[in-house]
């Protein structure tokens, strides 16, 4: 009986697995938006229409776009983001490493490090609540009333920036934006269209000079992002541009 | 004025905070799914988190963040789903136990005896509807247990994805009998 179920386990996987012409996650996103350049995608969705595996697939990657707790859910969600939140808090404070159920080991300055704990911890209890009122995937989530313990919080109406953006004829000398009667001061950071970091800076003025050394990598056609972010006096976080891109023309 | 030029690596940034804000809900939702347990789920959630940020540099906007996110997310637990136990036996064996005992009709003959992979998938095509498809291949080609199908594409019938595999094990039995009568004829 075993030796006959792992049989026929084995022969249905290798029989279900993708085959070459199967859409990867990534393809199966691009047609669902239209990102997908032709024709790749005419003869992608050709082949997903009739493809079980795909369509697969795709209901997953559906419910995964619309995933929201079902209220059986919802008490286990919240004690997961409650926990992570305690985790993060943990991590940030100690030094040691540890260790996830399958080995992943969590850096020192890992991930939710960068991110600013106190400012996660808020989105992700935020976004738990937000999920009870609907929450959607292209719209903003909403956020709950700044709280005392809040390290970051986002408001909607964020940073104009006034340069440089789009295709300019030279390197830009400097980045500019409006100020923000609420920011005390501002952190920008230049990157490659990849989000790898460039150069960042903190400056209290509503621009920053550019050192001669990132000038030097900024090169003809080649597309780079900006961003600033505004801080109150007390280093939270109160407002984010966006990212911005620009490039030197050919 | 703090300044600092970058050696290179991943430009964490206020835009890594912005993702996760957006779609914590449905990476933490996700993993409860798979795992149908709250530790576990918040372990896989933390290793997808981990990944993420990890590979935020090979991310060139090209899709959307969250297919991007998706994708991630489905390999984590695939991989966890692979590193756990074997699949459910109870559930095997009351899956085995409602299908007639007929070592001819199992769905894999179909494999076997069709002419190409391409043709017997064509078959399941056919002859299953197309919740019974999806149950078929998760279970089947990527060994996802039953009770997680049944949360991940939120069945709400009273034995879930169970009903849907005998189903469609039935169907799949009925068109190989068919089929080899067919043969026989010929």
């Amino acid at each position: 009986m075993a030796i006959a179920r792992s049989r026929e386990r084995s022969l249905l996987r290798k029989a279900l697995s993708p085959s070459y012409a199967c859409a990867t996650p990534l393809e199966l996103g691009g047609l669902g938006d239209g990102s997908l350049a032709q024709p790749g995608a005419a003869r992608l969705r050709n082949h997903v229409s009739g493809c079980a595996r795909c369509q697969t697939e795709l209901t997953l990657l559906k419910e995964f776009e619309n995933a929201t707790p079902r209220p059986d859910e919802e008490g286990a969600v919240s004690w997961i983001s409650a926990r992570l939140e305690r985790r993060f808090a943990e991590a940030s404070a100690g030094p040691s490493l540890s260790r996830t159920h399958h080995g992943a080991a969590l850096p020192r300055r890992s991930w939710f490090t960068a991110l600013n704990v106190g400012g996660f911890a808020l989105a992700a209890a935020t976004l738990v609540a937000a999920v009870t009122i609907g929450l959607r995937e292209g719209r903003a989530p909403e956020l709950a009333p700044p709280s005392p313990a809040a390290s970051t919080v986002l408001r909607s109406d964020g940073i104009t920036t006034l340069s440089p953006a789009g295709d300019l004829d030279a390197p830009p000398n400097e980045l500019r934006w409006e100020p923000r009667t609420d920011a005390a001061s501002y952190s920008v950071q230049v990157m490659e269209v990849d989000h790898a970091e460039l150069w960042s800076a903190e400056t209290r003025d509503a621009s920053i000079a550019l050192p001669p050394a990132l000038r030097a990598r900024i090169v003809p056609g080649k597309p780079l992002l900006w961003e600033v972010v505004a801080k109150d006096a007390a280093g939270r976080v109160v407002a984010w541009s966006g990212k911005q891109r620009f490039r030197i023309r050919t | 004025m703090a300044n600092h030029l970058a050696a290179g690596g991943g430009g964490a940034s206020i835009w890594l905070q912005e993702l996760f804000r957006r779609h914590y809900t449905k990476v933490v939702t996700w993993c409860l799914r798979v795992a149908g347990d709250r530790e576990e789920a918040h372990d896989l959630a933390q290793g997808v988190f981990v990944k993420a940020q990890r590979h935020l540099g090979a991310f060139r906007g090209d899709s959307r963040v969250s297919t991007w996110l998706y994708s991630i997310t489905r390999s984590e637990c695939l991989n966890y789903l692979k590193s756990r136990s074997p699949l459910d036996d109870a559930l095997e064996d009351d899956v085995a136990e409602a299908l007639p005992d007929d070592p001819e009709s199992r769905p894999e003959h179909i494999f076997e005896l069709r002419s190409s992979v391409q043709a017997a998938r064509a078959l399941l095509d056919r002859v299953l509807t197309e919740t019974e498809k999806r149950v078929f291949t998760l279970h089947y080609g990527d060994d996802v247990p039953l009770q997680a199908i049944t949360r991940l594409l939120g069945l709400e019938n009273p034995s879930g994805a169970k009903a849907y595999l005998v189903s469609a094990r039935r169907k799949l039995a009925r068109a190989l009998q068919r089929w080899r009568a067919a043969e026989r004829v010929a």
